[in-house]
Order: C-alpha cells, then structure tokens, then sequence
C-alpha cells in the first residue's frame, strides 16, 4: 500500500515538475512570476480534451499530447507577442509583467468561462487496461506514463539546457542579462525560446492534469499554485531545486491525502511554503554567486 | 582612417549628457588608451561604443556604420572585455569561454580557439571544468580577456582591466594586452593606471567631464609635466620599467 502511495505520489509530483519547471524557466529569464502560466495549462487542458473526445477516428493519446505541446508553444509565443514584448521594448519595470501576467490569467479562465461553463469534463480513458500489475502492486498505467514522459521530458530539458548553445546562451542570460549582450546573445531569442519550453510543459502538463482530474476553467491556476510552490520552496529561479521540490510535494499530498484528507493537504502544502520562506527563504538550492571585486 | 572613427558622439543618462560629443580614431593594429580621473567618463565611452547605453554620433567601423545593438556590434568584431571582469559566476570557466564564441557559427573552430587561450592562460586551462565564481579576482580578468578572444575580435576594448588587482597582477594583465597588440588586433584601452596605459599605447587620449582634453601619443604624454602632474601622480618623468 505504501509503496504504491510513494509511486503515485512520484507519478503527481512528476506533472508537478513539469509546472514547476515551465515556471521557474521564465523567472531565471525575465525575474517575474509568470502566473499566465496557470491560464495556459487550463487552455491546453481544454485544446487536449477536445483533440482527444471529437477528433475521429479518436487520435492515438501521443498524437494529443504532442498536438496539444505544439498549441501550448503557439499559445505561449502567441501571449509574449502580444502582452510581454510590449514592456521589453518599452523597458518598463518588472512589477509591469507581473500585472500583465495575472491579468493575461484571468482573462484567459474568463474567456474558457464563457465558451464552456465552469462544469466539469471528464476526459475519455485512453488505456485499454486501467492499471498494471507490477509485482504484487496494482499501479494505474496512466500514472506510469505521466511519471515516464515527464521524466523524459525533463531529461531532454536538461540536456538542452546544458549541452546546446542555445542553452548555455539561457543560463548565461539567467546570470546576468547584460554581460550575454556582450558576448552577442540576442535576447529576443533567448525569451522565445524560454517561452517555448514553458509553453510546450504547459501543454503537456495541461493534458496530463486534465486527465487525472477533470478539466474545468480555474484547473491550471489551482495547479500552478502547486508549481508556484514548489518553484519557491526549491529557490526561485532554480530548476534542480523546483524539480526536487515538485516531486517532494507530490508525494507529500498524496500521502497526506491518503491520510489525512484533500482539505488538510491544502493547508499542509501552504505551510510547508511559509516555513521555507521563514527558515530558508532562498529554497532548497537556491543560492547566488556573489561578484568578486 | 582608423578603423573606428567617432564623431561627435555623445551619451545621456536620464537627460543629463554625460558625453559631449568626443571624436575619437583608433588606428589599426595598435593600442589606444583612454585616461582620466573617476567619474570623467572613461568607461562610458567604451559602453556607449559597444552599444550598451544609448549613444547618438557617427561611429564608422571598418568603412561601415557601427550597427546599434550590442549583439550585432560583436558579430562585426567589436568586443568588450567588462569592467570588474563580470564573468558568469554558476558557470565553469570552459562554459564562459564558449559563451564568448557564441557568435562563431563554426562548432568545428571552438576547439581549436579554446586550446589558443589555454596556451595563453595556462591558469585557465587547469581550472577549466571549474565554478568561475570561484577563481581569484586575476584569474577572473584573465578569464574575462580570453572569453573576449574567443570571439576573434576585430577590436579589442578593455574597461579597467586592472581595477582590484594586486600589483603583480596589473603587470601580468599588461603583459598580457601588450601581447594581444602585438598578434595584431586594434585595442582601446580605458584605465586608471594612468602611467602603465601611457607605456603600452601608441595614441592616447586624456579625457576630463566627457571631454577630451589632449590627444598625443603615450610617449609625449608621459613627458607631459601638466599630466605627470594630474593622473601620474608625480612631477618627475617615470620609467615604464
């Protein structure tokens, strides 16, 4: 029983990663909390349900998910285009794309609002057999697939986060913004490309949540809260420290959900924010080089 | 005709001109230095040529207009090495110097560049997979000037390379330039140490409030009594050695 907790919580905390990341990855860049991102996942949330219940014949689950990454980044890029850039050109104060981005959430909630009601959809089961018998555990396949592209997904982040150009070109630019001007990083490339990773984890996470819930309006904002606390519990702007974070907290609420129940865990979660931001307010590796004069 | 030539350039921060409209020719193949006391707008020159503040003014560049952004200026060659050497501390000193070849479009030269500083800064090499957070503050400007020669830069400008080192140091970095002069690539030079900057240029330009005041070579400056005076700290004439 309690190995199969640990895994499903593995397997929650996993998606939760995947929202962690995709929102620390904007905070390392442009140092403001993107809470659009919320808005994004529950709009992939809904782009994946609709792929997935009306197209026919009914899509194999990959080619929805890899569908709705790809609308996730045109969303993403779509909203940079039209709220974010503005401020860059502008240079306007940060505070401005915090302002923008909740604005950009809600509006985005609203917009599902109108289109499809606040009720609640449920995702059509794509696996022929519900749950895998692994050993003696009864493990859902849903969850062993989340847990397994989530892993890979990450593992290919981290790979272009620390093996391209590109990716040097982001961490370079996550140090210090005007010394990669001096190597001739452009940075208009540098945030679209941010931009598009937070997208297409939108995307994914959104279809991923979408079916281990139900989709409904305010599901991406509920769940970014979760990513928001991981990415400060792990130190803002630290994407090994919102992984590990994400996982820890995904099995934190499924045990305590387990245990204790859903409104406990709630409360749970938000303590567990407010004791780091008390104890360690710089998250678990949260940690920033200091210059040497 | 330098192979940059400035004309009346001027900067501004926040409305307050800081820069009124220097010329400013820097002769192929040799050192320029640019000297003067705090606060007189040495480095600014330096930021406003590589796009970093906002500049007004003719800045030719190889017979060329000097694009306006940064990023396109160290495509065309121009290349700054920092003030207070600003290396990315989180990364290792290998990953600052291929963040300096990022304009390279040619993967297969990095190698080839990375083993050329190396040879230069044997320091670097031995600390190579190392947190350049970490290394001294001499290492850190060494590190700063081999990751500006990674780009294969066309011109060279240097801002303060000698701020906050230890004496033995400051001469090692001067050696250092002197020797990046010699293989041929232009260099402007801004600094404090008035008299080892005098020594090393060709040309020098002393500048006070965002003006330029003379324009000689280092030779006749460093017999120039009024400047011996203001920036080298003593009447009598000094020995480069």
């Amino acid at each position: 029983m309690v190995l199969q907790l640990i895994i499903n919580g593995i397997s929650l905390g996993a998606v939760y990663t995947l929202i962690a990341v995709g929102f620390a990855i904007v905070f390392t860049i442009l140092r403001f909390s993107n809470f659009a991102h919320g808005g994004m996942i529950s709009a992939c949330a809904f782009i994946g349900y609709f792929f997935q219940r009306y197209v026919k014949p009914t899509p194999p689950f990959a080619l929805t998910v890899i569908f709705t990454a790809v609308c996730g980044i045109i969303l993403a890029l779509a909203i940079d285009f039209f709220a974010y850039q503005r401020i860059r050109i502008n240079k306007s104060p940060s505070i401005y794309y915090f302002l923008v981005s909740l604005t950009v959430a809600i509006l985005i909630e609203q917009i599902l609002i109108v289109f499809f009601g606040t009720n609640m959809y449920g995702y059509p089961a794509v696996f022929e057999t519900q749950t895998m018998q692994i050993g003696s555990f009864r493990i859902k396949t849903m969850n062993l697939v989340i847990l397994a592209v989530s892993l890979s997904l990450l593992f290919a982040l981290m790979i272009l986060l620390n093996k391209t150009k590109i990716g040097l070109a982001i961490r370079a630019v996550a140090i210090d913004p005007n010394t990669s001007r001096l190597m001739g990083i452009n940075s208009n490339v540098v945030i679209t490309t941010v931009f598009a990773i937070a997208g297409l984890l939108a995307g994914v996470s959104g279809v991923f949540i979408g079916m281990q819930y139900s989709v409904y309006p305010s599901l991406g904002p509920t769940m970014m809260l979760k990513g928001f606390i991981a990415s400060v519990v792990g130190g803002m702007g630290s994407l090994g420290g919102a992984i590990i974070a994400a996982l820890f907290l995904g099995l934190i609420e499924i045990i305590s959900t387990y245990f204790l129940g859903a409104t406990t865990t709630t409360i749970i979660m938000f303590a567990i924010m407010l004791g780091f931001l008390f104890i360690r307010p710089q998250g678990i590796s949260g940690k920033f080089a200091e210059d040497k004069v | 005709m330098g192979i940059l030539e400035v004309t009346d350039l001027r900067v501004w921060y926040d409305g307050l001109e800081a820069i009124h409209g220097i010329d400013l020719s820097l002769p192929e193949g040799e050192i320029t230095a640019v000297i003067g006391s705090n606060g007189a707008g040495k480095s600014t020159i330096i930021k406003a040529i590589s796009g970093m503040v906002k500049r007004s003014g003719k800045l030719i560049f190889q017979n060329r207009d000097l694009p306006e952004k940064s990023n396109e200026i160290v495509r065309r060659g121009v290349v700054q090495v920092p003030e207070g050497r600003k290396v990315f501390a989180g990364l290792t000193v290998e990953e600052n110097l291929r963040l300096g070849a990022y304009t390279n479009s040619h993967p297969k030269e990095i190698p080839e560049l990375l083993e050329k500083q190396y040879e230069t800064f044997p320091r670097l090499k031995e600390r190579r997979n190392q947190d350049s957070g970490t290394l001294s503050g001499g290492e850190q400007q060494m590190l700063a000037i081999a990751r500006a020669l990674m780009a294969k830069p066309l011109l060279l400008m240097l801002d303060e390379p000698s701020l906050g080192l230890a004496p033995i140091l400051v001469s090692e970095v001067f050696n250092n330039i002197v020797q990046i002069g010699q293989s041929g690539t232009t260099i402007l030079l801004v600094e404090q140490n008035a008299r080892k900057s005098l020594c090393i240029c060709s040309k020098a330009y002393v500048i006070e409030n965002g003006r330029i005041v003379i324009e000689d070579t280092g030779e006749n400056l460093l017999n120039n009594k009024e400047i011996a005076n203001a920036y080298l700290g003593s009447s009598k004439r000094l020995s480069c050695n």
